[in-house]
């Protein structure tokens, strides 16, 4: 009996202690309800796009060992309605994450043009020296999209080692060298969320589209041209997951396809 | 006037400015495919796919050996903000690129001659119209969205009205209403669906070809649906109800065609009380089937979901109206011939990563009803079960299943009806490696003595032994194993344990270097008549597959690998008559894949080498297949 007890204290002990060394060096949250873009934006209308597919609630970033993980929290379970594992996917097939890093936070240092597909950039300031794709696509796909749409930007893009679905939480591990070291103070990140589109444009990343109407696999409440930002949801600073980070979402993300020289908008990144 | 010029002005300026229109920018959007498939197999018969339809009079385009190609249009037309529209034409999938001219003019029935139009509709590509919708969000108070015509039904469940499979994605047709109150607490789904003329009831169809009814009458037959769905913060809480009904005319009317009394008078010449032509035509119902399912998803915590799922299956039949399938098909129905009413129960608990280490647990306890029926229920592509089950693709709560139009690459799917037990499985990810094990035992609600399997329950006639989806034939002139639909047996005293484990590790080497393991075992024991011991079956089946895939350079991986199969069946098929006689199964598989996408092109290729012995001396002579297949597909999007 006493061994009983010294053996459930150890493994208790064991799971505190594995529960301590996981204590996340990036912990952000984010509303619920706030999956709308800019304040407009409409899921597509067939029925696999539940409601909060796309509604981000948690970003945490994790230290283990050699690795990174990467762990983005939605409101609604992540379900595989496209069969993922029939195009050797990862357990899942509508969410798309791109996880942006400011690692160096200089001025003009980095890229400032977001992945082709989500139309939108980077201020000076908070320009990017990684971005990490989570998505379904197997890491050959994804290889194979950026060499061929985003090549200039090959260097910056982490595939991950691992794409995995947890209940309501996507998980990517990363190997932290391939993120030029481990997390530190000072490092931003933003996190826009996405759909994965198997089907994507030419000139898209495997991106779906965002539309003025809605329709069966666009969203909609946007524009049919290429000045709306194609971000449905997103973390804001204070990532907390307080009310008013809604409203600064629809700032962030507010554009206008009057004046097609304005730049696109330009995503903000949070320095936790 | 001098403002609306100003207006039109710029507006012309902004579309100046604007980036050259292309099809997205315009009022519809076009959405192309071509699809080519090879498929080829060291035996002799010609076609484009593995299995076809079951039907003995169906297509004659399945076969093992040949190529051929489809093309799609899908036109998305935006109407306006409120309004949508949507078609898709797609060629007809059967013409083997040998079949040169072929118009499908002519029908030669089976006569091979020269006349290059003796091939029939089926191999001649003709462009079809397989689906069309109107969607429009009618300014009406709760609605979102009306939709008139096809749709894949997925907005239901796989118990009650299932989504439909692929191959059928646009061929449901039906009036859908799509709302909600408030900020989305409550929702609603509404549907009347036109029912398949075929398969959603007895005799396989919902009047065709069933000898009680000289005058089929399919054009009224509709189906139901309703989902209310309630989301507040802390969970999900649907309630679904379905009604197929498959209506008959009433032969009694003296106005219906072919009615007994069309002059109103018996059939020694006296008139029939109350009976009079009034130019209008009784129905009855000859097959409806219910499903009502309520299901709880909440998550108490962060890491926990809970799922709580409860349905109520019932099937009314008019014997009158409704030849008995059970009786004159083989046991080969989809329904139970009587009226059936049964109850199905699911329970979920799932915690994700509880303690941050990468360890996941899910349990589950079912318990299915030995006459639930989904009628109209998912046939395949849909799962409702945690366990691996025997077959590894899905376990579905229908008799309804369709293991049908597809190639020895695809999942298979098993009727679950009856099944009672639990699973367990744990899973663990770290890095690049995770794990699953799994544990489940069952009992079956199905486990029955003397069951009337001649006129009533369906046993789809081969119901003994591990079915073999690796080299499947319907009509079983192969000793495949028993149907994944054969859930009722004479005598039954059954009792199933499965042990599943899967192991994945992947390198950051290249693309990608994955190395995958799965093994599984199933002790299926059945004590059959428990009048003796001499038919009691015992099976023990024992898979293992090693998998090794590499993302060679981008958009290319490969991947390689082998299966062994053992299975060792106790008195696996007999009678009590004639005995029982054991029966052992080895299997070898080595397979080799590779996939190719660049700038939207996908080619993919799959090769296999299958090994098999049949042991079943002396009471039958053993068997041996020495198989290679092959097939490949090139698919391209715009």
């Amino acid at each position: 009996m006493r061994r009983l007890v010294s053996v459930i204290a150890g493994v208790a002990a064991a799971t505190a202690a594995a529960a301590a060394i996981a204590e996340p060096v990036v912990s952000l949250k984010d509303p619920a309800g706030d999956d709308n873009g800019p304040g407009a934006y409409t899921y597509p209308t067939d029925a696999v796009y539940k409601p909060g597919s796309f509604d981000i609630l948690s970003f945490d970033v994790d230290v283990k060992g050699s690795d990174v993980v990467f762990k983005v929290g939605v409101r609604s379970k992540i379900e595989d309605p496209w069969d993922s594992k029939a195009w050797q996917g990862n357990g899942f097939s509508l969410q798309f994450v791109q996880v942006y890093i400011d690692t160096d936070r200089k001025d003009g240092s980095g890229t400032c043009e977001g992945l082709p597909g989500m139309n939108v950039r980077f201020r000076s300031a908070s320009c990017w020296e990684k971005v990490v794709l989570v998505s379904p696509q197997p890491k050959s796909r994804l290889q194979s999209e950026i060499g061929q749409k985003a090549a200039k930007m090959k260097a910056g893009v982490v595939i991950p080692t691992a794409t995995r679905v947890d209940g309501k939480t996507l998980v990517a591990t990363v190997k932290a060298s391939d993120l030029g070291g481990k997390p530190a103070k000072g490092w931003g990140y933003a996190v826009p969320l996405q759909s994965n589109e198997g089907y994507p444009d030419s000139k898209e990343v495997l991106t779906r589209k965002v539309n003025e109407y809605a329709g069966q696999h666009r969203f909609g409440g946007g524009s049919d041209y290429a000045c709306d930002p194609h971000v449905i949801d997103m973390i804001v600073a204070p990532g907390q997951g307080g009310a008013d980070e809604v409203r600064m979402q629809h700032s962030a993300l507010k554009y206008s396809c009057d004046d097609q020289d304005k730049p696109k908008v330009e995503l903000p990144m949070v320095y936790p | 006037m001098r403002r609306g010029l100003l207006a039109a002005v710029t507006g012309a300026m902004a579309l100046a400015a604007a980036p050259p229109a292309n099809a997205d920018i315009a009022n519809f959007d076009l959405a192309a495919r071509i699809y080519t498939k090879w498929l080829y197999r060291n035996n002799d018969s010609q076609g484009l796919l593995n299995l076809g339809t079951p039907h003995p009079d169906g297509d004659d385009y399945a076969g093992d050996n040949g190529v051929g190609t489809e093309f799609e249009l899908k036109f998305f037309g935006r109407v306006s903000k409120y309004v949508q529209g949507y078609a898709r034409i797609q060629s007809r999938f059967g013409e083997l690129w040998q079949d040169w001219w072929e118009s499908g003019n002519r029908w030669y029935d089976g006569e091979t001659n020269t006349s290059g139009e003796s091939g029939g509709m089926n191999h001649a590509s003709y462009i079809k119209l397989r689906g069309t919708f109107v969607r429009a969000a009618i300014p009406i108070p709760t609605i979102d969205w009306v939709t008139i015509g096809s749709s894949d039904l997925g907005m239901f469940n796989p118990w009650s009205i299932g989504k439909v499979r692929y191959i059928d994605r646009d061929n449901a047709k039906g009036i859908f209403l799509d709302g909600h109150v408030g900020d989305g607490i409550f929702s609603y789904n509404l549907a009347v669906i036109a029912l398949p003329k075929l398969y959603v009831g007895p005799y396989w169809s919902t009047g065709l070809t069933d000898p009680n009814l000289p005058n089929p009458f399919w054009s009224a037959d509709w189906a139901y649906g309703a989902k209310f769905t309630v989301a507040p913060s802390f969970g999900t809480f649907t309630l679904v109800s379905t009604l197929t009904n498959d209506v008959e005319i009433d032969r009694s009317d003296p106005d219906a065609v072919g009615s007994l009394y069309p002059d109103c008078t018996d059939d020694l010449g006296n008139p029939i009380v109350g009976c009079a032509k009034d130019h209008a035509v009784d129905y009855f119902s000859r097959y409806m089937n219910s499903v009502t399912t309520i299901e709880a998803q909440v998550e108490p915590l962060s890491w926990m979901s809970v799922n709580a799922f409860g349905g109520f299956s019932a099937g009314l039949i008019d014997r009158k109206l409704a030849a008995n399938g059970v009786e004159r098909m083989a046991g080969v129905s989809p329904v139970v011939y009587k009226d059936t009413y049964d109850f199905a129960v699911r329970a979920r608990v799932e915690l994700s990563d509880p303690f941050d280490i990468g360890l996941s647990i899910k349990a589950e306890y079912f318990n299915i009803g030995a006459e639930w029926n989904s009628i109209f229920g998912a046939r395949r592509e849909s799962d409702v079960l945690l366990t691996d089950g025997f077959l590894e693709g899905g376990q579905l709560p229908t008799l309804n299943l369709a293991n049908e139009f597809v190639d020895f690459d695809e999942p298979w799917y098993e009727s679950c009806i009856g099944w009672h037990g639990g699973t367990l499985v744990a899973q663990y990810a770290i890095g690049g490696f995770d794990m699953s094990a799994e544990g489940t035992y069952m009992t079956y609600n199905t486990n029955a003595q003397d069951r009337d399997v001649e006129t009533t329950y369906p046993n789809f006639l081969h119901e003994d032994g591990f079915t073999d989806t690796d080299l499947y034939d319907y009509a079983n002139t192969t000793d495949r194993g028993r149907d994944p639909r054969s859930v009722y047996h004479l005598n039954q005293d059954r009792r199933t344990a499965i042990a599943v484990l899967n192991a994945r590790y992947v390198f950051d080497v290249l693309g990608g270097l994955e190395l995958s393991t799965k093994a599984k075992f199933i002790h299926d024991l059945d004590y059959r008549s428990h009048t003796t011991a001499s038919d009691d079956y015992t099976g023990d089946l024992l898979t293992w597959r090693g998998k090794v895939g590499l993302g060679v350079a981008p958009g290319l991986l490969v991947e390689a690998g082998a299966q062994i199969d053992r299975w060792w069946e106790k008195r696996r098929d007999g009678t009590l008559k004639t005995g029982y006689g054991d029966i052992d199964t080895a299997k070898h598989r080595a397979f080799a894949g590779l996939t190719y996408e660049f700038e939207g092109l996908k080619f993919r290729y799959a090769i296999e080498f299958l090994d098999k012995d049949q042991f079943r001396e002396p009471r039958k002579p053993d068997q041996h297949w020495l198989v290679f297949r092959s097939k490949a597909s090139l698919e391209v999007n715009w």
